[in-house]
């Protein structure tokens, strides 16, 4: 066999070993991301305790499920934006931001929200407390 | 260490190993077009140029990789760009290595039409990887 097919196939046994240890350590980094989903789930379920905050916060749930989990992550803990836990920004910044987005860093969702909306949206976020 | 930091480490690794991989695969076109010097050092000089600047992008693409694991909490594939993100990095980062640890092993010892297809293969993980790059990019402006 030539260097070339020895090389070749050294080549492809790498590429499919880094990919298989890829794949495979993985999931490591995800059960973190259930746990806290499930952990959620609880506290959502107690926010929605209070009477005022029952609709809008599930409203915003739903919301942030179609809208804002792609970047944020589907618990809010963050993935390609960053966490929404224990958010300190008053609530006309947050309108602000929803609104308007962050150049190069989110997109705008002014024009696909209305107030009551974001307002759902910020009701949702306040219940998220690590 | 937080998902923001992390973000960013994504965002100023995954440069290297695109650059990198281009500037590859352009040095070893250079090393089939350019005229050879009468010491005979130029195509030789381009080649090695390729095969270090592979093997180094090989080497950064694990940063890449590593840090956009973190970043996205495991996910290989996600939905909407970031799983158009990943149809083109995991073929990408398989070719890579591939490529690399052949350009290592053989060095200099490269047959004609072995090298040409080496170089075909270099080409195709530097469209590959810009693709990759692109939809990377339009998850940041887009979600």
């Amino acid at each position: 066999m030539s260097i070339e097919a020895k090389a070749g196939l050294l080549g492809l046994a790498a590429a499919l070993g880094l990919l298989g240890v890829t794949f495979g350590l993985s999931p490591l980094l995800q059960p973190a991301t259930a746990a806290a989903s499930k952990e959620q789930s609880i506290k959502i379920a107690s926010a929605a305790a209070s009477p005022t905050l029952e609709g809008e916060a599930k409203r915003g749930r739903s919301l942030f499920d179609h809208n804002c989990a792609h970047c944020h992550g589907d618990d809010a803990r963050g993935d390609e934006g960053p966490s929404l836990y224990d958010l300190k920004k008053s609530e006309a910044r947050v309108t602000t931001i929803i609104k308007e987005g962050i150049k190069g860093e989110m997109p705008k969702f002014g024009t696909k929200f209305n107030d009551a909306d974001i307002q759902a949206l910020i009701a949702y976020v306040r219940t998220l407390k690590s | 260490m937080s998902n923001d930091l992390w973000a960013k480490m994504h965002g100023g690794a995954t440069h290297f190993p695109i650059a990198l991989v281009m500037a590859s695969t352009l040095f070893d076109l250079a090393s089939l077009f350019v005229r050879e010097n009468p010491g005979k050092t130029r195509r030789a000089g381009f080649q090695a140029a390729g095969c270090y600047t592979i093997v180094l992008g090989a080497l950064g693409a694990f940063g890449a990789v590593g840090s956009g694991l973190v970043m996205s909490q495991g996910q290989l594939f996600g939905h909407g760009n970031l799983a158009r993100h990943h149809a083109f990095l995991w073929p990408a980062f398989g070719l890579l290595i591939s490529l690399a640890v052949w350009r290592l092993v053989v060095r200099d010892r490269a047959s004609a039409r072995g090298f040409k297809i080496y170089l075909a293969g270099s080409m195709l993980t530097a469209v590959l990887m810009a693709a990759a790059g692109y939809w990377g990019g339009e998850l940041l402006l887009q979600g």
